[in-house]
């Protein structure tokens, strides 16, 4: 039994960064209707970012988690103004192909520059070593890493419903045309929605530093299982890619505490599922006919 | 070729007689054509609103009177011919700068966000004009969406989502609606309620510009009507000659 | 109706892209024609390993640099009286794939007329190449890969295993480990070939030195997250957690196992390190982490020496592999030169049986059983902290090649 709370503990532990790391793939989808490949190299460029910085600039992770989702801001209003947005008006897929050549440019300008052995980067300070809640020991820092990725989550869940820049995201969301007919100029708000979902990809990336391996290829396993969160989700919903997001990271716990060769197979497997009985996915909206 | 020729004088002459309500034309359209890619949908078409005044347009499914609506708010956009709004030229401006210059649009399947609530449906465009309705009034106009307020919008019946959607206008300030069929699958006794409205609005100088395929309820509230058949006005009248001419007209629609 | 369709193709995308996650760039190698009896007056050394992917550091493009040097000691020790008066290098990106691997190689026999292949990590693309080198009757040197299929059930006469193998690994790990009061253990694997071998090669030795092996546990490949795969590594308290990752793979499980509970209570020993992991994680992560080497640059002035040169071309320090690149390359030529001639069998007879010591082989000895490349290999320890750059292990002790090889494969029959 004790087993079965370590492997739920960690599951969840492991959902709540998969939830912050889907959120900014599900915003931009959201607005841009744009499913961005890339989601995974910036996710990667934030934690190179990280660690350059640290090792270059002796800039701390602290000071990281906020310089770098401002940089990866900058960067997505680049990508957006300078590529996405001639695209838009095309077939998605245009702009799904568009981001998987970037994430190929991204992946290689880091290999050249950096190499593929990775990058060194540290736990900070004070969120070493684990706590024991009765037979159940977690490690400090995804306990840290889970609360900051739903804090971030709930932060951008209550900016969406409590603030009238979320009711206008959410009407474009819906109803892109509509939201213009009714006097709102939903294209001035692209690029900073854009901005903002390369931005927690970034932040997710800061997350990732001090705990797994950064190297140019750290986002291409990654964003496959961020498709399959925002897939299981449903594409687009925030709700969904959070819920979305622990539900992959218990199932996966159970795979490898139960069967640990099939563990990433079972996500798809899951994904499927969803897929097949809710093609909209768990929170997606059915579309009218 | 022929008959063409003859369909445009008759509607030339028609177009002098009911409308003379004065210059204070606050819509007017002249010279429409509209296009989906090769296929013209729209000719030539000349339609204009005064303030106070109800306007329909009836005809066929595919006649182009959602085409006409769309045109005219700017959601569609491969056209040629003008649209102006109290003399300002609009044609070239985008939905949502026409919106700002007072056109609100109800769309057929009234355009409620499932993921507001009524009262952010509400809350959601700008505030246009002097005009616009508080919100209290609205409240009062309507006490359904006052108690369903933090409801989604999609909560709502088919009758109380089309409230919303004309009281989402009205609160935006909007001095030009374009009702898409505001009366279809509505039970009788809400069609009865929206005319009621329709009949408030234009007490205030809001024009309304309404498509209709219910013959009945479009007399009750409309004091012109523009026909329209494969994309150009065939016929231009005053609500007695529609009146008159209800059973022959029902009979040309095919309704 | 966007969204649905969206929908659907982004569930199918996400699903090929499993596929394309893996994917690298190609290189080509350039292209040459011609060979003799020198066959037609040159040597041509091909190439094949991982240019752009996780071996990309600690092999890749820097051992041609390796092999360049080996060349230019050749030209300098034998000057006119050289056999090879022109060698060439082709090189070529096998992307980790078998595949890719076969088709590469066969093209450097057939088209390229290279007369040897090097190098070769990832041990399915070993195992590919090392077919097409039996059939084209073509020398292959394997230093990259860690199979003992190479000298065992894949064994040929014109295959090599230079540097390491599984087996070797095990013996100095596991056995050092297990002798030392490390007998209860549970072993952490990726899911693919060489991570199978791996396994079972340190389990039997586990067992042998008198441990035992809880459990064996296979890890998808590549994975992120293992921090479930160690909490469940952890059940029954064992003395010894194993993990038999490689690349980054093995970055993520140490920085994982650091932050875990099992840290200070188990001991963690690695399959296969190589100098450029610890380099990219930093030595005090690592720090205490035994296992085995097969060369270390700073391990005397001999290698320092080399080391040196080397670094001077590529203004980093030389991975094992490396070094056993110049080795094999050098010890090609120089068999090329006593048999006066680049024909294959006329080599092989000169490799066979050879006693070698050089930079990277200590007490070296071509096994002419099963063409395993035996010599002294390295108990190594992590620094706690690194006095220079690069400068990350010390040897704890020297395994003697015979205890580290051990007798030839049994499964190995030459034909």
């Amino acid at each position: 039994m004790s087993a079965f709370l370590q492997y739920t503990l960690q599951g969840l532990a492991a959902g709540g960064f998969y939830a912050l790391s889907a959120l900014g793939l599900a915003v931009i989808f959201g607005v841009l209707g744009v499913v961005n490949f890339s989601h995974g190299a910036c996710y990667m460029l934030g934690a190179v970012i990280s660690a350059v910085l640290l090792a270059e600039l002796h800039v701390g992770f602290w000071v990281a988690l906020v310089v770098v989702p401002i940089l990866m801001f900058g960067f997505g209003v680049l990508m957006e103004r300078l590529l996405v947005r001639w695209l838009l008006a095309l077939d998605p897929l245009y702009n799904f192909l568009l981001t998987f050549g970037l994430t190929l440019i991204l992946v290689e300008a880091v290999k050249q520059k950096y190499g593929v052995s990775g990058l060194p980067y540290e736990v900070p300070a004070g969120l070493g070593g684990q706590v024991s809640i009765g037979s159940v020991n977690l490690s400090v820092y995804a306990i840290f890493a889970c609360l900051f990725s739903v804090v971030v989550c709930v932060a951008v869940g209550l900016l969406l419903t409590k603030t009238r820049i979320g009711m206008i995201v959410r009407a474009s969301t819906e109803a892109p045309e509509r939201t213009r007919a009714l006097g709102i100029n939903v294209g001035r708000w692209v690029t900073p929605v854009f901005g903002f979902g390369i931005a927690l990809a970034g932040l997710a990336g800061v997350l990732a530093a001090p705990t797994r391996a950064i190297t140019a290829e750290m986002g291409s396993n990654f964003i496959i299982i961020l498709f399959a969160v925002v897939v299981i989700g449903g594409l687009g919903s925030i709700l969904g890619a959070v819920v979305a997001g622990f539900l992959v990271g218990l199932v996966e716990a159970y795979g490898i505490a139960y069967a640990p060769t099939y563990a990433q197979i079972v996500i798809f497997v899951l994904m499927a599922l969803v897929v097949l009985v809710r093609p909209s996915g768990l929170f997606g909206r059915e579309e009218v006919a | 070729m022929s008959d063409e020729t003859t369909t445009t004088e008759r509607t030339g002459a028609a177009a002098e007689t009911p409308a003379a309500q004065g210059s204070s034309r606050m819509l007017e359209v002249t010279g429409l054509s509209a296009w989906y890619g090769e296929a013209r949908v729209l000719t030539d078409v000349a339609i204009d609103v005064a303030p106070g005044e109800v306007v329909t347009l009836v005809g066929r499914n595919g006649a182009g009177k959602t085409t006409l609506l769309r045109s005219v708010m700017g959601l569609h956009r491969q056209i040629e011919g003008t649209i102006s709004l109290d003399g300002t030229d609009l044609t070239r401006r985008s939905a949502d700068a026409r919106a700002r210059a007072g056109i609100g649009w109800v769309p057929d399947d009234r355009g409620i966000y499932a993921s507001l609530t009524v009262a952010e449906n509400l809350l959601l465009p700008p505030v246009v004009h002097a005009d616009a309705w508080p919100l209290e009034r609205v409240y009062e106009f309507f006490p359904v969406l006052h108690e369903r307020r933090d409801f989604p919008g999609t909560k709502l019946s088919g009758g109380e989502q089309q409230m919303l959607a004309m009281a989402r206008v009205l609160r935006m300030g909007s001095r030009l609606l374009l009702l898409d069929e505001p009366s279809e699958g509505l039970a009788p006794v809400i069609v009865q309620r929206i005319g009621e409205i329709i009949r408030e609005i234009k007490g205030q100088g809001v024009g309304v510009l309404l498509v209709e395929q219910n013959v009945k309820f479009a007399s009750t509230v409309a004091d012109r009507h523009y026909l329209l058949a494969q994309g150009k006005v065939v016929e231009h009248l005053g609500n007695d000659d529609f009146r008159a001419r209800e059973s022959e007209l029902l009979t040309y629609l095919g309704m | 109706m966007r969204s649905r369709t969206v929908q659907g193709t982004v569930a199918i995308a996400a699903t090929a892209s499993l596929a394309l996650a893996a994917c690298g760039s190609g290189a080509g190698g350039p292209q040459s024609g011609g060979s003799g009896k020198l066959t037609d007056d040159k040597i041509v050394i091909g190439l094949l390993n991982d240019q752009s992917g996780v071996y990309k550091d600690l092999s890749g493009p820097n051992s041609k640099t390796a092999i360049e040097l080996a060349i230019a000691d050749y030209k300098a020790k034998y000057g006119d009286k050289a056999v090879a008066k022109t060698i060439e290098i082709v090189t070529a990106d096998h992307q980790n794939k078998a595949d890719v691997a076969n088709s590469k190689a066969q093209e450097m026999y057939d088209r390229q007329k290279a007369d040897i292949i090097l190098d070769v990590p990832n041990s399915a693309a070993a195992l590919a190449v090392a077919t097409q080198a039996a059939n084209k009757k073509k020398l292959y040197i394997n230093i990259g890969a860690g199979t003992t299929k190479l000298t065992g059930e894949s064994c040929n006469k014109y295959t090599f295993h230079w540097a390491y193998n599984t087996a070797m690994l095990a013996r100095g790990t596991a056995g050092t480990i297990t002798k030392e009061g490390g007998t209860s253990w549970n072993i952490v694997y990726p899911d693919y070939a060489f991570g199978q071998d791996m396994n079972k090669s340190f389990t039997k030795e586990v067992t042998a030195a008198g441990g035992s092996v809880g459990q064996s546990i296979a890890s998808p490949f590549p994975s992120d997250n293992f921090a479930t795969f160690i909490t469940k590594a952890g059940e029954g308290s064992p003395k010894v957690i194993g993990s038999m990752h490689a690349g980054g793979d093995l970055i993520n499980f140490v920085k994982q196992f650091n932050q875990s509970s099992l840290k200070g209570k188990a001991q963690l020993a690695v399959g296969l390190m190589f100098i450029t992991d610890i380099h990219s994680l930093g030595v005090d992560q690592f720090a205490g982490t035994q296992f085995t080497d097969a060369w270390y640059w700073n391990f005397d002035d001999q290698n320092k020496k080399w080391a040196d040169r080397f670094k001077e071309k590529t203004n980093t320090r030389p991975s094992f592999a490396h070094a056993a690149n110049y080795s094999a390359a050098m010890n090609y030529l120089e068999a090329v030169q006593e048999a006066g001639t680049d024909d294959a069998d006329a080599v092989v007879g000169k490799l066979e049986g050879k006693k070698i010591n050089d930079v990277f082989l200590r007490n070296g000895e071509v096994r002419k059983a099963d063409h395993a490349v035996t010599h002294d290999v390295y108990l190594a320890k992590v620094k706690s902290s690194a006095p220079e750059e690069w400068d990350y292990e010390d040897i704890v002790k020297t395994i003697p090649a015979a205890e580290a090889y051990g007798e030839a494969n049994p499964a190995c029959k030459m034909g």
